[in-house]
């Protein structure tokens, strides 16, 4: 990577970088003319005689002469500031090409880097370089070279003037430059030593940071944060303290540069005053020396302040790349090539050693072959090599020494594009992306966009400008919005097949008991699946069907009927008895929604909800008023939460008051709503709701839904015979709810629903249905096991000629045999590496080697054990 | 079914006897209400008990396993607890209680009235008070038993 700031700019921008200069250029006998113009207008137009005047053979009498020049002005100064806008523009997108070039340059650096190499840097500290460490570039880049150019020319056109007019004085102006040409680089040098320190420190804050970040449950387990603080006051003073340092350096040499500058002035009255006095130098050139001098100060300013300029951004940018040139980065081709051989044959690792790392993260001449249908188990307590073991065969680790094949070639020199298809690899920790689960297990077959959409129109035109731009700017032209998924590894026909297939292992894998969970809990478009949603209307009127015939089970629900009230559910869903189309519409929110309110109160229901808001306040001031916040009652139990408590007491005063000043505020109004709209009357018995209030809200659905019809669909009714989209799938199916004041109502209810969706052959849908669930950040919402189980999927969905699975069902558990069973058997006639601490695994695979503090200790062959 | 019905039947069970009636209030709110059919258990004997029950309406059977098998031994009404014991220590349900009729159940749970006397100590102090008046009498009656076994 380009070294120095400069090199980088003239490499990738020297063409546009002559363009500016030329636009500068050209700009500047307009500026000149535009600043003759006005002195033209006075003197010749206004105060001039000799009327009438010949202009490009036209006569002009003084009046039309003087339209004829303020036009022309008129006209100079659109042109000028044309030119300015053009140019300023021009400048701007350069920059920000060239700083998305740069960007991408480092973050496909970041990808090159060898795995060893992110022990030593930590993301903390590379986000804040990619990210805004190099933003002042860009801004510098579109300046680089017009600037220096332009006022370095204007410089010695003013300087040759001085000189024409009088060497000496000539001498004099330009004698401060040897001066601040020696004195301030040694003075800048300082501030950029210190430019230095300062980005270090900042990264350092930032990784600390993002450190207490990722481990805050242990800063609170114990009780550590008053170190942390410190640890992160002590590097703020750093920075304070540097930053303090590079203030007083910087207006120093700004105090330095104006003095030097007003010395001249001095030595031009002191010898010029002189000469003139002598006889020697005429007033008058003395005059025009100094007014010419006055030009000289523009420019030589202008370039002290963009050497310092220089100097702020090189340094910013030096301090960033060099962290991204490791002598041992990938060849850039590793990632970018895109020819997918097969890999067949042998893997073989002969005398291979790998160090630099930690003790225990290291391996000896490890030499073993694996033919391409064996089953090897790898053995070796963590810290023996094992790990080490494995990656190298999976070629993510390259070794010091020795060599890594597969079918005699060497995987060092291989692209990703064979490595990364050929070889599926589960590590000791795995990683699920943010996403969907369907995202996660489609992950390993998403290597290059394989069919792109459809575009026309717009989308068309809009997608050409975007390849132009990667185009200009070395980015990739990957197409995001294609569809990824490789269906020929797995000879699947279209998307629907590769499905069916992730359902298959996930079956297999036992991930199916999860994501069918999940799949319950998942939300649906009836739209796209009309065939899953009539089924699942199927099974609800089925499940309606023993409700009706069950008493037992009849006891448990209640389900949703537009002539009934609903105790189990909220006085707000009872009224709408729909469910707002967008799911973050919480209750709190539903009370401030105008159309709401308008249909409240069209149907009366308003002040009586108002109402019943109150009660439910004064009967929770009343009980929770007492109470102290670590009790955990309130938060439990209340409709308010301890810190709304003293603003519903007002509330409850204001109310005392009624309408009027100092009554209920539209704002109150709606929090009483909103607390009359929780309440769920079979749990809350608060006694508030009296069979006519029910009767009330029953009949005043219809008013909602005659309003919901026209407030465009931001509602979905409770249609006993439609899919209701914004309910999960699960609530959809019960279309109803458990009962609270039946034991365990939920409980025997999910089993039913169970029993139910097995019967009616709907639990592969709902599974299907899982796959969309989305796992949180980075797979938060997922246990360790389920984690782990979707990186298995993920690898065996590669349906690789070779697969490495380190530390991945090794227990010894029921569940564990049994899953290691299903691997072998979806492996089977394929290579397969297992890697485990675990001794008793290698029991059950006919060839194993056994680690041991780096080296290969024992090599068990099937002959052992068989016959 | 409301707060003061509850508030009312919970006033009649001598445990909560002295404590007023904003706190008995509280009580009933943080507990569940809950409907038995009848044979449905409240709790099994040998379980680990983690709530007191007060029948609001209709009766329930109490029924202890014996070498004979199960026999029920007591019938209790409205207004009745039941394992009250539970939700100030930790002992195994001594028996097992089954609804005879439909009923409704107010049910108490162990955590919540802990925390309700942790917040209230005056509260903790009228149940001890209770507490100590039946220790004292089933100290009499043991008296007496034994003073009228000596007798004999």
């Amino acid at each position: 990577m380009e070294k120095s700031l400069f090199r980088f700019i003239w490499q990738y921008s020297a063409r546009q970088q002559m363009v500016i200069l030329l636009i500068t250029v050209l700009s500047y006998p307009v500026s000149y003319i535009l600043l003759e113009l006005p002195k033209l207008i006075v003197n010749d137009a206004i105060q001039g005689e000799l009327f009438p005047r010949e202009v490009l053979g036209f006569e002009f009498d003084q009046i039309s002469y003087l339209v004829l020049l303020c036009f022309a002005f008129l006209g100079l100064v659109i042109l000028s500031n044309g030119i300015k806008l053009v140019l300023n523009v021009y400048k701007g997108r350069l920059g920000e090409r060239m700083l998305r070039r740069l960007r991408f340059e480092l973050f496909q650096r970041v990808l090159r880097f060898r795995l060893p190499h992110f022990k030593k840097v930590s993301s903390g500290e590379i986000i804040p370089m990619i990210t805004s460490e190099v933003e002042d570039v860009g801004g510098f880049i579109g300046e680089a070279v017009a600037l220096p150019a332009y006022q370095g020319g204007m410089l010695a056109v003013q300087i040759g003037f001085i000189f024409m007019q009088d060497p000496l004085l000539g001498l004099a102006a330009i004698s401060s430059y040897p001066m601040q040409a020696y004195i301030i680089p040694k003075l800048q040098k300082k501030v950029v030593l210190l430019s230095r320190q300062r980005v270090r420190n900042v990264r350092v804050i930032a990784d600390k940071i993002g450190e207490s970040i990722t481990g805050v449950s242990e800063i609170h387990a114990n009780d550590a944060s008053a170190w942390h603080s410190a640890d992160l006051s002590d590097r703020l003073y750093t920075n304070y303290k540097i930053r303090f340092k590079i203030f007083n350096w910087k207006y120093f040499i700004k105090f330095l540069n104006n003095f030097m500058n007003q010395l001249t002035p001095f030595l031009f009255y002191l010898i010029g005053g002189w000469l003139v006095i002598e006889g020697n130098l005429s007033i008058g050139a003395l005059l025009a020396v100094i007014a010419a001098y006055k030009d000289l100060a523009g420019p030589w300013k202008e370039l002290l302040a963009y050497y310092q300029m220089v100097a702020d951004v090189d340094v910013k940018y030096q301090t960033v790349v060099e962290n991204f040139d490791p002598p041992d980065i990938y060849p850039v081709a590793r990632l970018v090539t895109d020819e997918p051989e097969p890999l067949s044959g042998a893997l073989a690792l002969k005398n291979v050693s790998v160090s630099g790392g930690a003790a225990g993260q290291e391996a000896f001449d490890v030499t073993v072959t694996v033919e391409p249908d064996q089953h090897l188990a790898v053995i070796g307590p963590d810290g023996s090599g094992r790990s080490e073991v494995l990656q190298l065969a999976a070629g993510l680790l390259g070794p010091t020494s020795g060599r890594v094949e597969i079918g005699g070639r060497n995987l060092e020199t291989l692209s990703e594009s064979v490595l990364g298809r050929q070889i599926a690899y589960v590590g000791p920790s795995v990683h699920v992306w943010t996403g969907t689960v369907r995202d996660n297990i489609f992950y390993g077959l998403r290597h290059r966009p394989l069919r792109p959409p459809e575009r026309t129109g717009e989308r068309k035109a809009d997608y050409a400008r975007r390849l132009s731009e990667a185009q200009l700017t070395s980015n990739p032209q990957y197409d995001i919005e294609a569809e990824w998924e490789d269906l020929d590894a797995l000879a699947c026909a279209d998307v629907d097949d590769l499905v069916e297939h992730a359902l298959a292992l996930i079956e297999l894998t036992g991930l199916a008991a999860d994501v069918f969970r999940m799949g319950l809990q998942a939300t649906i478009d009836p739209e796209s699946q009309p065939e899953f949603a009539e089924a699942i209307l199927a099974a609800r009127r089925a499940l309606a069907d023993r409700v009706a015939h069950d008493d037992r089970f009849s006891a448990m629900i209640e389900l949703w009927q537009i002539d009934r009230f609903n105790n189990s559910a909220s006085i707000a869903e009872n009224l709408l008895f729909a469910a707002p189309a967008d799911s973050s519409i919480g209750i709190d929110t539903l009370a401030s929604d105008p159309d709401i309110e308008a249909a409240l109160k069209e149907s009366g229901l308003y002040t009586r909800l108002l109402e019943i808001g109150q009660k439910i306040a004064e009967t929770m001031v009343e009980l929770f008023a007492n109470i102290s916040d670590d009790s955990g009652l309130l938060g439990d139990y209340s409709f308010i939460t301890q810190d709304e408590l003293p603003e519903f007491e007002r509330i409850l005063r204001a109310a005392k008051i009624g309408s009027g000043k100092g009554g209920l505020t539209p704002t109150d109004e709606q929090r009483l709503i909103g607390l009359a709209f929780k309440l769920i009357p079979a749990r809350h018995r608060l006694g508030v709701l009296d069979d006519d209030m029910r009767g009330e809200i029953v009949a005043a659905r219809a008013t909602f839904h005659k309003r919901m019809d026209e407030a465009e669909r931001r509602f979905v009714v409770f249609d006993r015979d439609r899919f209701v989209a914004p309910m999960t799938i699960e609530d959809n199916l019960l279309f109803g709810r458990p009962r609270v004041d039946r034991r365990d109502a939920r409980e025997k209810i999910d089993k039913v629903i169970r029993a139910l969706v097995e019967e009616m052959e709907l639990r592969r849908p709902i599974i299907r249905a899982g796959l969309g669930f989305h796992v949180g950040v980075a797979g938060s919402r997922l246990s360790a096991g389920q984690r782990r189980r979707v990186a298995l999927v993920r690898a065996l969905m590669k349906n690789a000629p070779v697969t490495i699975l380190d530390e991945t069902a090794t227990g010894n558990s029921d569940d564990d045999k049994a899953l290691r069973k299903v691997i072998r058997e979806q492996l089977d006639g394929r290579m397969l590496l297992f890697g485990a601490s675990n001794l008793i695994v290698a029991e059950e695979f006919d060839h194993s080697i056994v680690m041991n503090q780096g080296r290969m200790t024992e090599s068990a062959s099937g002959d052992d054990n068989a016959d | 079914m409301t707060l003061d019905s509850e508030v009312d039947a919970l006033r009649r069970v001598p445990l909560f006897r002295g404590i007023d009636a904003t706190k008995l209030r509280l009580l009933a709110f943080i507990s569940d209400r809950t409907h038995f059919a009848p044979g449905e258990e409240l709790c099994r004997q040998g379980e680990e008990g983690d709530s007191a029950f007060i029948i609001l309406e209709g009766e329930a059977d109490i029924r202890v396993s014996t070498p004979d098998g199960e026999r029920t031994v007591a019938r209790l009404g409205q207004h009745s607890i039941v394992g009250e014991i539970a939700i100030l220590c930790d002992v195994p349900r001594t028996a097992t209680v089954a609804a005879a009729t439909e009923m409704d159940v107010l049910t108490v749970s162990k955590d919540d009235f802990l925390r309700l006397l942790k917040e209230f100590p005056d509260m903790s102090l009228e149940v001890m008070r209770t507490l100590a008046q039946r220790l004292e009498r089933t100290t009499q009656d043991l008296a007496a038993q034994k003073a009228s076994g000596a007798a004999a």
